[in-house]
């Protein structure tokens, strides 16, 4: 053990006060205390001002909120915060729709921009283009006329067999919905139904675990995915035998100028939902493109070294490294749908955002609204965030 | 060796505490005093007619969008039934004040532009109602324009009144009196209704292209929107209104001397009608007031007496002259903006179905200035 040497210092009887650290460090420190002191008093003296509570939340709302889906709220008797979640539910029902859409276009198109057939390639980098180069508003209101004004009129609706109908009221296509078993069973028969269902699910997922523990083994390929599927859907097929199917299927119809039955996908949610799918999908496209472009050429020269097709490649070799350095890029993507959908105010969708402003509009409390607003967004935020790093933590697991 | 470190700059590091300590103190006394000088302004001791006039500009919060209300011409020019209203006020302000238009055409942040002192008057189709005027911090003056809220269906849809309406689709302005009336009525009626809700344009377009059977709105603006459109024939206004919509001119809570001038130029406009003074013939009246009324009115002396100034120091007596002689009367105002969109059919042999609110009283309608004395 060496002595350090001891620091020579100036002596602090001769240094002026104002340049001696200890005063320098407690005075900026309390300067910035007193501000942010002066900022807080002033806020707390405003919202005194304005009887800032959030009580005006709980009072009935006195309207009614469109676009309702499993839900059936009337507004006059429910209290504006039950109608505020209404909101919630429309905003949080575009968002998981559009990221999924806008996930399958991306993977998509950032594929076929790398192919090597010109049409295709140029085709994907046309889109990309457009999409990303346009602003989302304008393409929402875009999406919304071209509904409104291209489809037909309820009168002239376009009819597919009585299967599906199309007019600008929207897109009726049969869903299926709870009802009795094959032996007239009671309504807990469903229960047993998805009960058999996950139980067939985790079957199929235990064999195809196995297969590629094999596959990893001995290097024969065992074909684990379409051995899972082939056992989920041998045991649908016995469920289906002993059970029978407590879903049956709802056929849209047409009363007077309205669906009814079936499922509904209204124009104003498609037009939102199209504008974040195709905005999003260009950008996603663009990190998928650049994620496989930044593995280097080896990793492709030794997936075709060993003999593996092209599918077998890029789903083998190319797309789980390249998942790697995507998903922390798409989670930011999927942050800006979240906070896009709000661009729901272009077109008539009742998402939270509006929702909210029907509030305010009423019972002002514009700032605690706002409050409320952010809070909202924040949260579906996180929630992504988290979802997204969990995957994250799961594709990174192994060193490489 | 770092007990030693402290040791040598205790001192200092106590006399900075000292001071911050003294800094946050006067800070918070500081704040102390404004926040309460804050609160004597938003709680509206202040005095609008005096601050327009020293800051030498009348902001008028007008709506943007509504064809002859307040619409904004691609010229950039804003005109409309309201907007005469602003420039009624402004001349009654007297010289050396301007008139800014502010677009207060976002109905659900209206009222926050009022309270934020962003504009001095909002004159833009606002209903008053009980919980606006004790609610949201604003005060009403005399109704300009007496509507309802009224529906506007396909002329082939064989709607002919709201009993029709049950499980329709219905496209309803967000943010207004109009969505509660729409509830409130569809509950009395025990009838289900699907609302598409938007703004004023997106509401008008959606129904134009068939994605709603009904479109509400006042009616009024029902009429001003659809008697533009080059295919108004497909589409019919119901004669059935479900409310009262008196719309007014709104100011801040707690400004009467605000409010008073206001008030009295709409009563003024209103009386001038009634006593046949118009844009043409006010300085004719004015120079020789066939009578007391008139001169009163005006603000000028009656063969020769005195000028009665009723208490309207602030403005002087003639602002009502002046309002006049930039906008004409009540009757002039409608005629060159509202005009036959909405028919005035001022008179006691009119039909029931036609609309005569906003004639003067003598003639069927409802529009009664107060006695200027």
């Amino acid at each position: 053990m060496s002595q350090q040497p001891a620091p020579q210092l100036p002596d602090p009887a001769r240094t002026p006060l104002f340049y001696q650290r200890g005063f320098r460090s407690v005075l900026t420190q309390g300067i910035y205390v007193a501000l942010t002191a002066i900022v807080l008093a002033y806020v707390i003296a405003s919202l005194d001002l304005r009887e800032f509570g959030f009580g005006f939340l709980s009072e009935p709302a006195g309207f009614k909120v469109g676009n309702q889906w499993l839900v059936d709220v009337d507004g006059v008797t429910n209290s504006r915060i039950t109608m505020y979640l209404v909101g919630v539910w429309s905003t949080l029902r575009a968002v998981l729709v559009a990221i999924l859409l806008a996930t399958l276009v991306g993977v998509v198109v950032g594929v076929a921009r790398l192919s090597s057939n010109w049409l295709v390639a140029r085709m994907a980098m046309l889109f990309v283009e457009v999409f990303r180069n346009t602003p989302l508003l304008v393409q929402i209101v875009i999406w919304y006329a071209i509904l409104l004004v291209g489809a037909p009129v309820i009168q002239n609706v376009l009819n597919v067999g009585d299967f599906l109908f199309l007019s600008n009221r929207g897109i009726a296509i049969p869903w299926p919905v709870p009802s009795d078993g094959l032996w007239g069973a009671p309504d807990w028969f469903v229960g047993i139904w998805v009960l058999a269902l996950i139980a067939v699910g985790a079957v199929a997922m235990r064999v195809r675990a196995k297969r590629q523990e094999h596959e990893r083994e001995t290097g024969r390929i065992l074909f684990a995915n379409r051995w899972a599927m082939g056992v989920f859907a041998a045991g649908a097929l016995i469920s289906f035998l002993i059970l029978g199917v407590p879903v049956s299927i709802d056929r849209p119809v047409i009363e007077g100028t309205s669906y009814a039955e079936g499922m509904l996908v209204q124009p104003e949610f498609a037009a939102l939902v199209l504008g974040l799918t195709m905005y999003t999908g260009a950008f996603i496209a663009e990190i998928v493109r650049g994620s496989i472009q930044a593995l280097p050429k080896g990793q492709t020269e030794a997936a075709n070294a060993i003999g593996l097709t092209g599918y077998q490649r890029l789903t083998l070799v190319i797309l789980p490294q390249a998942l790697r350095q995507m998903i922390p890029s798409v989670t930011n993507q999927f942050l800006n749908v979240n906070k896009n959908s709000s661009l729901a105010y272009a077109v008539l969708f009742d998402d939270l955002f509006r929702v909210a402003t029907i509030v305010q509009n009423k019972a002002g409390h514009a700032l605690e609204m706002f409050f409320v607003i952010i809070i909202t967004y924040m949260v579906i935020s996180f929630a992504i965030s988290a979802v997204m790093n969990v995957l994250n933590a799961r594709v990174t697991a192994h060193r490489i | 060796m770092h007990r030693s470190l402290l040791r040598k700059y205790g001192s200092s590091w106590r006399t900075g505490a000292i001071v911050t300590l003294v800094a946050i103190l006067g800070a918070l006394a500081l704040v102390a005093c404004t926040s309460s000088d804050e609160q004597d302004s938003a709680a509206g001791r202040g005095n609008t007619v005096q601050a327009v006039k020293d800051s030498g500009v009348l902001k008028c919060g007008v709506k943007q969008t509504q064809p002859l209300f307040g619409f904004r011409e691609p010229d950039g020019t804003v005109s409309g039934f309201d907007v005469e209203f602003c420039k009624a006020i402004q001349a009654a302000l007297g010289d050396g004040v301007g008139l800014e238009l502010v677009d207060a055409s976002d109905a659900s942040t209206r009222f926050e532009l009022l309270n934020d002192g962003e504009i001095d008057v909002l004159i833009r189709t606002t209903t008053i109602t009980a919980s606006r005027d004790r609610e949201l911090g604003v005060d009403f003056a005399q109704t300009t324009f007496y509507t309802g809220q009224g529906f506007a269906v396909h002329a082939d849809s064989g709607i002919n009144a709201t009993s029709d309406m049950g499980g329709r689709t219905i496209c309803v302005q967000s943010g207004t009196t109009t969505e509660q009336n729409l509830a409130d009525h569809f509950t009395d009626l025990g009838l289900d209704f699907t609302p598409l809700g938007g703004g004023d344009q997106e509401t008008q377009d959606a129904f134009v292209a068939g994605r709603c059977d009904v479109w509400t709105a006042d009616q009024s603006n029902l009429a001003s929107r659809i008697g533009v459109l080059d295919n108004a024939s497909d589409f019919v206004i119901l004669g059935e209104l479900i409310s009262k919509e008196p719309l007014a001119p709104g100011v801040r809570d707690y400004d009467s001397e605000w409010k008073d001038v206001v008030n009295w130029v709409v009563h003024g406009l209103i009386a001038a009608e009634e006593l046949g003074i118009t844009r043409a013939n006010v300085a004719s009246m004015a120079a020789n007031p066939p009578n007391t009324t008139v001169a009163r009115l005006l603000g000028v002396s009656f063969e020769g007496g005195e000028v009665s100034t009723l208490g309207f120091d602030s403005v002087n007596a003639q602002f009502i002259q002046r309002a006049i002689a930039a906008v004409g009367n009540y009757g002039e105002i409608y005629a060159n903006t509202v005009g036959d969109a909405v028919p005035r059919a001022c008179s006691l042999n009119a039909l029931a179905s036609e609309d005569k609110s906003n004639c003067p009283p003598g003639t069927g309608g409802i529009q009664y200035a107060l006695p200027y004395r």
